[in-house]
């Protein structure tokens, strides 16, 4: 068939009306308005090729219809969006006699250079489920009669859409909520990119027609009948909703009329133009790029949530496998919250009003890793409301906080605090990085989305009961090794979120307007002073690491030695580590390349290797240098010491003793080691946290490591972490954190006293060890492992001038570390530095060897390695156990 | 116009960058590259568990320019990348029959 005679006036009537559409939004910026205005304009030039080329009744012929589908049967028509039509029939007859009919109608609408998609389609074939296709399904509910036959269009809106969602309703939801899964995965589920897809990002508005699709399924369920969403949502949401479409729509409309196709980025260059031409605030009034990209963000939010909402509450089918999963969430309830479909409810809404139990319904959130029901997140947005000034200082914060930060999922918990903006009524520092842009080549989140991700990238690290996914078998297990040794990964969260802050302060240097921030909230958390000192090194040197691998050569000892010093202790490098894999692969998806990752996790390695091998090198001497933290313990011991005898103590003692322990803890050893004439054995005994710490300061002498580790395996305690260091006078200050496997120190708090006695007895050699030890041992049943560790031994004579290290690794065990150092010590090996680390039931422990004031002999490393293997092989042997520490 | 391609220490990535630029070189491709030529690489223990350093890591630097820009940039590379140690790296170059830049089908020297 020719083209139709009406083509040219269409064509004119087409230009002429876009042009006019296009003036109205430039002087009035109503997006709603311009897209409605296009989709009437469409209609006109529908309804003359109608006439012309299918029938000259507009509801002519018989059992024949034109339908509008998709964003055209809503309405909304974007200057450069797709027209998607729906030619309908009752048979596959009076589609077949319209075929060529049909085909000019469409090609002249292309040729107006409008973009069609169409199909032509029986009422039975709208009835049925497309797997393939979901989104024609889709796309019908937003139906709108054209033109033709209109009985048969109620046919298709009142009887085959209804039966269709009547009868496939739970496929037709499940597949859109996975759509909608995927394809906010592929926009790295975030809402705040830097140069968001206004369309389909999380928040953008495929989301807003998701929500108002759910909605409709939704009715059409209970009432039967097919409703615009906007009229079925509650006045507030279609308020807030209708706002935040609107922003969006004359975005849109902007951007599609700027790159003159369907092309929905919001490029930095995009943004620059749309800010200073208000859109979507008040046309022609400039607003600042940052300011305006906050609008943006919070409009996306607003949608984002929507979407969420409804996939919450609608997208659950009435009886699946999913149901009954979450159902037995319910399990998980408590007194105060329950847990009802796998989304968390407060039992009352006004306990909402306690912060303590605020915080405690997130850290539900980060124990669980489940969601806020909508109704929660409604009472805590109330509850925020009237929460005072007063709960910054609440004096309970900063253990609430660190009860979050300590579960398997502290990632989900912030997020939901902060969208429901109870980060930033808790700690307004963070106010400054809320939703804000900082354009870089790199960087594709805003600043708050990068300080969470970083936080969701250690999460991701822990294993929270899940099978390593094959990525994480790589270079992500290494790290999630690490994670799973840190002894405060709350310290390293708390730095996370905090970290950037600066960014958004007027400091030219982030890092200085970051410190500077985390000082007053350091104040109202009441931190102690080292966890304070911890956050303020980690927040300084957070871009060293990175710094340090792409700049320096690090396989060169040099860098690798300055790089240590700078560090200080494994743990300090353990959480610098973690803080840069997380900071870099939170800059973009891309970011953390495997090459940078390995980079990383070499320098790691090698920076732990050289801190834990340097020991005896690295010692302290007062004649050669200054020590800094020399002057704050002499300050805090006040007149009662004198800073010779400060000096004087710690004189040739590693200079990690020195970093390992804060002022206050070596000022306390000063004070121990002045008693020391009066009493030779000195003991202190505190709880930690889950553990005990017992410290001795004594004159060195044979078999003390040994009898010391043989009075706390007699005890039934399990060593995890212990250091033996010795100063140029010959004090030895031994530190041992263990495990009080049966509570006997913490139920019955006597026997610390009793335990500090029997140290006090078996170093001065009146009690025997080889008493204590007697069927302690024997009797004591190995447990069988979880993963076996096999037994290495391995002797270093390199990397120490007067030391032999032993690196032994073997399966933890009660009195593992007994069994070892008595064995030394029966060869006559002088134990100079031990480092004591147990990972899990790993134990890795360090020795500095001497054998007579010199390095062990070849022929006494293989002695010893043999009598270590039958030592471990056949147990302890009490029989050659020496009577006491002399 | 020859086609160069240096591989090079990751730490010098910036220097040499820099110095090329200021020699008038500004377009390259920068790609995180393993391999090993002569430095063969070592095995390390870290925590019990041994690994082996065999593939180390560097950066690969490739650049088409024209001929008389070559010498120059052969010798800033080999100026500022240079530490006198095995691992240092290479330069390879190629020559080139043709470049056309696709946005204007530009030729020769012109598309560099």
């Amino acid at each position: 068939m020719s083209t139709p005679s009406s083509a040219s006036p269409l064509a004119e009537l087409y230009a002429s009306g876009s042009s006019r559409i296009r003036r109205e939004f430039e002087a009035k910026g109503d997006g709603r308005a311009a897209v409605r205005a296009r989709a009437d304009l469409v209609d006109a030039i529908i309804a003359k090729l109608y006439q012309e080329l299918i029938s000259s009744e507009p509801v002519g012929p018989k059992e024949f219809c034109l339908v509008a589908v998709g964003g055209y049967g809503r309405r909304e028509l974007f200057p450069h969006s797709d027209i998607d039509l729906v030619f309908l029939s009752t048979d596959g007859e009076g589609l077949g006699a319209r075929r060529e009919a049909i085909a000019t109608f469409v090609r002249t609408l292309w040729d107006l250079r409008l973009r069609v998609g169409h199909s032509a389609r029986t009422l039975k074939e709208c009835s049925q489920l497309h797997r393939d296709n979901l989104e024609f399904n889709i796309a019908l509910l937003d139906c709108r009669h054209l033109a033709g036959d209109a009985w048969l269009f109620g046919r298709l809106r009142d009887d085959a859409i209804l039966h269709l969602v009547g009868r496939d309703r739970d496929d037709l939801v499940r597949d859109l909520a996975e759509m909608t899964r995927q394809r906010h995965a592929k926009h790295g589920d975030t809402v705040f990119h830097l140069e968001p897809n206004l369309k389909e990002a999380p928040g953008g508005l495929r989301d807003y027609h998701v929500a108002g699709w759910l909605t409709m399924i939704a009715e059409i369920e209970r009432g039967g009948k097919l409703t615009p969403p906007e009229e079925l949502w509650p006045a507030a949401i279609r308020e807030v909703a209708g706002t935040a479409f609107a922003f969006l729509a004359a975005t849109r409309c902007f951007l599609h009329w700027r790159h003159e196709r369907d092309d929905n980025l919001l490029t930095y260059e995009f943004q620059d133009q749309a800010a200073a031409l208000g859109i979507g605030h008040q046309p022609g009034i400039a607003v600042a790029a940052a300011d305006w990209m906050r609008s943006y963000f919070r409009h996306a939010r607003t949608i984002d949530q929507l979407a969420a909402r409804s996939l919450d509450e609608i997208a659950p089918a009435r009886s699946s496998l999913y149901a009954m999963f979450k159902d037995w969430r319910s399990r998980l309830s408590n007194a105060d919250f329950s847990v009802v479909r796998g989304r968390i409810f407060p039992r009352q809404p006004a306990i909402l009003n306690d912060p303590a139990l605020l915080l405690g319904l997130f850290e539900m959130v980060a124990r669980h890793g489940i969601e806020l029901s909508r109704d929660a997140e409604r009472w805590v947005e109330e509850a925020i409301r009237h929460l005072g000034p007063e709960a910054m200082h609440f004096p309970g914060l900063w253990p609430a906080l660190r009860r979050i930060l300590l579960q398997p999922y502290p990632a989900d918990a912030l997020r939901a605090m902060h969208r429901l903006g109870l980060l930033v009524a808790l700690f307004p520092e963070i106010r400054a990085i809320d939703c804000l842009v900082v354009r870089d080549f790199y960087h594709r989140y805003t600043v708050d989305e990068h300080s969470l991700m970083t936080i969701q990238n250690l999460q991701a690290l822990r294993p929270a009961g899940k099978t390593p996914t094959p990525r994480q078998r790589g270079w992500e297990q290494r790290f999630s090794e690490i994670l799973a040794e840190l002894e405060r990964p709350d310290l390293l969260f708390l730095c996370l979120l905090f970290h950037d802050v600066g960014k958004g302060m007027p400091a030219q240097d982030h890092v200085v307007g970051s410190l500077r921030a985390v000082e007053p909230v350091f104040e109202r958390l009441g931190l102690e002073p080292e966890d304070r000192e911890t956050i303020r090194f980690l927040i300084a040197d957070h871009l060293v690491m990175s710094a340090t691998l792409l700049r320096r050569d690090i396989f060169d000892a040099e860098t690798i030695r300055s790089f240590a010093e700078k560090i200080g202790t494994t743990e300090r490098l353990k959480m610098l580590t973690l803080l840069t894999y997380a900071d870099v692969k939170a800059v973009n998806p891309e970011a953390l390349t495997p090459w940078k990752a390995e980079m990383l996790w070499r320098l790691h390695a090698s920076t732990t290797n050289y801190l834990n091998r340097s020991l005896d090198e690295e010692r302290l001497h007062f004649a050669h240098a200054h020590v800094a933290k020399a002057d704050r313990v002499v300050a805090l011991l006040g007149d009662s010491v004198s800073a010779g005898d400060v000096n004087a103590f710690l004189e040739g003692f590693p200079r990690r003793y020195l970093e390992t322990h804060t002022a206050e803890e070596v000022a306390a050893h000063c004070q121990m080691a002045r008693r020391l004439p009066q009493h030779p054995v000195e003991v202190q005994v505190r709880a930690r946290e889950r553990s005990f710490e017992l410290t001795v300061l004594t004159a060195d002498r044979p078999f003390l490591f040994a009898s010391l580790t043989g009075t706390l395996a007699a005890w039934g305690m399990n060593i995890l972490k212990a250091d033996a260091f010795a100063n140029s006078a010959g004090i030895v200050l031994d530190t041992f954190r263990f495990a009080d496997l049966f509570r006997t120190l913490e139920l019955n708090p006597p026997e610390i006293e009793r335990l500090k006695d029997d140290v006090i007895e078996v170093v001065g050699g009146r009690i025997s060890v080889k008493t204590l030890m007697t069927g302690r041992l024997s009797s004591a049943a190995l447990p069988r492992p979880k993963v076996p560790v096999p037994t290495q031994i391995r002797f270093d004579d390199s990397s120490s001038s007067h030391s032999t290290l032993l690196e032994f690794i073997a399966q933890d065990r009660p009195g593992l570390l007994y069994r070892v150092s008595s064995a030394l010590a029966e060869l006559g090996l002088n134990i100079e530095v031990a480092l004591i680390d147990t990972e899990g039931e790993k134990v890795i422990d360090v020795f500095y060897l001497t054998q007579q004031g010199a390095k062990v002999s070849a022929a006494m490393q293989a002695k010893t390695e043999q009598i270590l293997l039958s030592r471990l092989e056949t147990g302890p042997s009490t029989s050659n156990l020496p009577s006491g520490g002399a | 116009m020859t086609k160069l391609e240096a591989i090079i220490q990751p730490s010098k990535l910036d220097a040499v960058k820099e110095a090329l630029r200021e020699v008038g070189v500004d377009g390259m491709t920068v790609s995180e590259v393993r391999g090993h030529g002569r430095q063969k690489g070592h095995t390390e223990v870290y925590r019990g568990s041994e690994y082996t350093v065999d593939l180390l890591p560097k950066i690969k630097l490739e650049m088409v320019l024209a001929d008389a820009r070559v010498d120059a940039a052969v010798q800033t590379i080999l100026r500022t990348a240079k530490t006198g140690k095995i691992g240092d790296g290479k330069i390879f170059l190629t020559r080139v029959d043709e470049a056309i830049r696709i946005r204007n089908e530009e030729r020769g020297d012109a598309a560099l």
